[in-house]
């Protein structure tokens, strides 16, 4: 290369060097993804396959609020993009899904991903990339109490510890001469159920006369009522996935063993399973559980009732024959998108990440149509969990028969 | 002409992530991943020909290793993989001794039992493997980090598989493929030579394994390896060719960048679009391609010969 060719070459590279810098300095001013002037693209990862793909229905409906939403004008006049990831309960799927979530679609928020193992997956990820990852579709506790670690994760369901505190309590209170059989799942989920009954409890555990505990591999759970039932236990609490609970309540029968009252989980007590159960041969008459939604079959009346049947009716009317069914997880899926549309709205004009997640931190309304009526979304500094009431509920009617509320909304279960 | 090609591809597998986004990076793992594993069950299958649908399970037992290794005793992840290839060897080697007496339908039988119990261990001792929550590793690992490692050990096996098939091991391999009765009459021990297929099978599918637990955030769950994972191995392997080396790239290539264009499926959208082109494409390549990309190779390759030899210009 001759002398001028050198200079040329020079004086090229330099220009390039200084290109990439001023690129890389005007590419430093981070405008926040996933936002533009009219739209705020959020995604989230669901099992529309598989074994838990009951749950598909969630996701259904809080496309159809936010197709609400936007038909209405959007939050601010932005309308809100939600793209539905299915990764069958699979964890290795949601890595991807997460990862493509933020790195190709450049989505603001994680929104409503659904399962404990999913959301332990990606929660590591998303907060070192500080993505929101919010209002997760799961009870476990961990969200609630890792606000310091994982800043950018928040859940929205009352936890399992803190609904098996109130069952803990109730029995404590109203039935004194329990002798208390618990079913649990030998596993995290199972466990910490059980660790919160007996909190609850208090001096009244003592009164646990047997607590029996199935694998997840294998829900046939009849030698753990049998094991019960020997043990003289008049009050069973069934801490269990739904397929179990069926089982243990039609198994109950089946061994003819009438428990003076039987507590399930909140998580079993969708009125398609305990029909199910009703069909099995079980006697679901005087289950007690608890509840935090508004009932789409008893509660016609109330105005989110209302405005839920007509979103199914017209922007989802796929979910219009498991909502007149009763299928909880549709209202469930209007609350958690309510309570997402509301804290955009109470993220500044123009939102940001860190502005949605101060938002979701700072909760105080009762103005959520879909949860039971009285319960306030709340959460401060001190308190990362948004829902802490629930209600109690017995199973009457028999075969066709419905959840009927029990006393008052209790506060502050956790 | 093959060392040539090999090069060329090393340089630009070398090279591509540079070029890639973190996401892509992220699919170019997963390929790497299919490959070593698809690579072990090709040295079973397609070369000693037995036939296993279990190798998600010996992958579900690398990834745990990896993962209590790195949770329990915060050993160095890299350190973890040797180990994982150790254990999964032994494994392979105890699911070898019972499998001698098994072949065709009922070995088939016999590794998918396999496939369907192993990955639910961690729900049985849950205290030990984490249970249905799972088990993390200690720290998170970045997507250009799996790269290198993932495709340095597709790198590394190949190259051993590779030195182990053209030997004396790879020519028993193939002559209890083709005939036990002749291989054992000609000398080659079947119960050793056997067992050692699914070892050293067993192996390549942990280190696949520990790869995949990495790869999914350092988080090894029950769900992660279902059914379907040793079934999309052996789907990868058909399609790759079996018992030859060179189309196990392809074969990765289409087990881990399908979920990817099936997503975009028309008219049955991104639910069902990845079941059913899956589906599609296996009939297509069982029709079409019988001995997989490698027969197709092959073809291409002696096709290719036939024209120069019949080139007057050529010689």
């Amino acid at each position: 290369m001759g002398r001028k060719g050198k200079i040329f070459a020079a004086v090229a590279g330099a220009a390039l060097v200084a290109g990439i810098a001023v690129t890389a300095a005007f590419g430093a001013h981070h405008a926040t993804p996933g936002i533009t002037a009219t739209e705020i693209k959020i995604g989230g990862t669901f099992p529309l396959t598989g074994a838990a793909s009951l749950y598909k229905t969630i996701p259904a409906a809080e496309k159809a609020y936010f197709d609400y939403v936007n038909d209405h004008g959007g939050v601010n006049g932005r309308k809100i993009n939600f793209e539905i990831l299915d990764d069958g309960y699979d964890p290795s799927r949601t890595v991807p899904a997460a990862t493509q979530l933020v790195e190709k679609d450049g989505v603001f928020a994680v929104f409503g991903s659904l399962g404990t193992a999913p959301t332990l997956a990606t929660w590591g990820y998303l907060n070192s990339h500080k993505v929101p990852q919010v209002l997760v579709a799961t009870g476990d506790s961990y969200w609630g109490f890792s606000r310091k670690k994982y800043p950018w994760t928040i859940g929205w369901q009352p936890d399992y510890p803190g609904e098996a505190k109130v069952y803990g309590r109730y029995i404590a209170a109203k039935i004194p001469n329990a002798k208390i059989g618990v079913l649990f799942q030998n596993d995290a989920y199972g466990k910490n159920y059980y660790a919160g009954l007996r909190v609850g409890l208090g001096e009244a555990k003592a009164k646990i006369v047997d607590a029996e505990s199935y694998d997840a591999t294998n829900p046939s759970v009849q030698q753990q009522i049998i094991a019960l039932r020997s043990k003289g236990a008049d009050t069973l609490v069934v801490f269990a996935t739904p397929v179990p609970t069926i089982t243990a309540l039609a198994t109950a029968k089946a061994v003819g063993w009438t428990p003076t009252t039987t507590f399930i989980n909140n998580v079993s007590a969708n009125r398609l399973f305990m029909l199910s159960a009703a069909s099995k041969g079980a006697n679901v008459d005087g289950v007690i559980s608890t509840t935090y939604t508004a009932s789409s079959t008893t509660q016609k009346d109330l105005p989110g009732v209302k405005l839920a049947q007509a979103l199914v009716n017209q922007y989802a009317p796929s979910l219009q024959t498991s909502f007149a069914a009763g299928d909880g997880n549709i209202i469930y899926g209007f609350g958690v998108a309510w309570t997402f549309v509301y804290a955009l709205q109470h993220s500044g004009k123009n939102p940001t990440r860190a502005s949605l997640m101060a938002a979701l931190h700072n909760l105080n309304t009762s103005k959520n149509p879909f949860v039971y009526p009285g319960i306030k979304l709340q959460t401060s500094a001190k308190d990362n969990f948004p829902i802490e009431q629930e209600i109690m509920i017995k199973w009457a009617g028999g075969g066709t028969g419905d959840w009927q509320p029990v006393g008052k909304l209790l506060n502050g279960i956790r | 002409m093959k060392y040539a090609v090999i090069a060329i591809a090393a340089v630009a597998v070398a090279l591509l992530p540079f070029g890639l986004s973190g996401y892509h990076q992220g699919l170019a793992v997963y390929v790497a991943i299919y490959f070593i594993a698809i690579l072990g069950l090709n040295i079973l299958t397609g070369y000693t020909g037995q036939i296993s649908i279990g190798h998600g399970a010996f992958m579900a037992i690398g990834g745990y290793v990896t993962v209590i290794m790195s949770h329990d005793h915060h050993t160095n992840l890299i350190a973890t993989l040797p180990v994982s290839f150790a254990i999964t060897f032994a494994c392979g080697v105890l699911v070898g001794i019972p499998a001698l007496r098994l072949s065709g339908v009922y070995l088939a039988l016999a590794t998918f039992a396999l496939a369907v119990s192993v990955p639910q261990l961690p729900l049985k001792f849950s205290k030990f493997l984490g249970g249905s929550n799972g088990l993390q590793t200690d720290h998170a690992v970045s997507h250009i980090w799996l790269y290198g490692v993932s495709w340095s050990c597709a790198a590394i096996l190949f190259l051993v598989g590779w030195l182990l098939l053209r030997g004396r091991i790879g020519r028993a391999f193939r002559a209890i493929r083709d005939s036990e009765v002749a291989a054992a009459s000609s000398g080659v021990a079947l119960p050793i030579y056997k067992t050692f297929a699914f070892g050293v099978s067993a192996a390549f599918a942990g280190v696949a394994g520990s790869l995949f637990v990495l790869a999914t955030n350092g988080f090894a769950q029950p769900n992660e390896f279902a059914v379907l994972l040793s079934l999309k191995i052996l789907i990868g392997a058909a399609v790759a060719g079996l018992g030859s080396l060179w189309g196990v790239a392809v074969g990765a290539l289409f087990i881990g960048l399908l979920p990817e264009f099936s997503a975009s499926v028309p008219i049955i959208g991104s639910s069902h679009g990845e079941d059913v082109v899956f589906g599609l494409i296996v009939i297509l390549v069982m029709l079409l391609l019988p001995n997989g990309f490698a027969g197709l190779l092959a073809r291409l390759e002696s096709s290719f010969k036939t024209a120069i030899k019949s080139d007057p210009q050529a010689s």
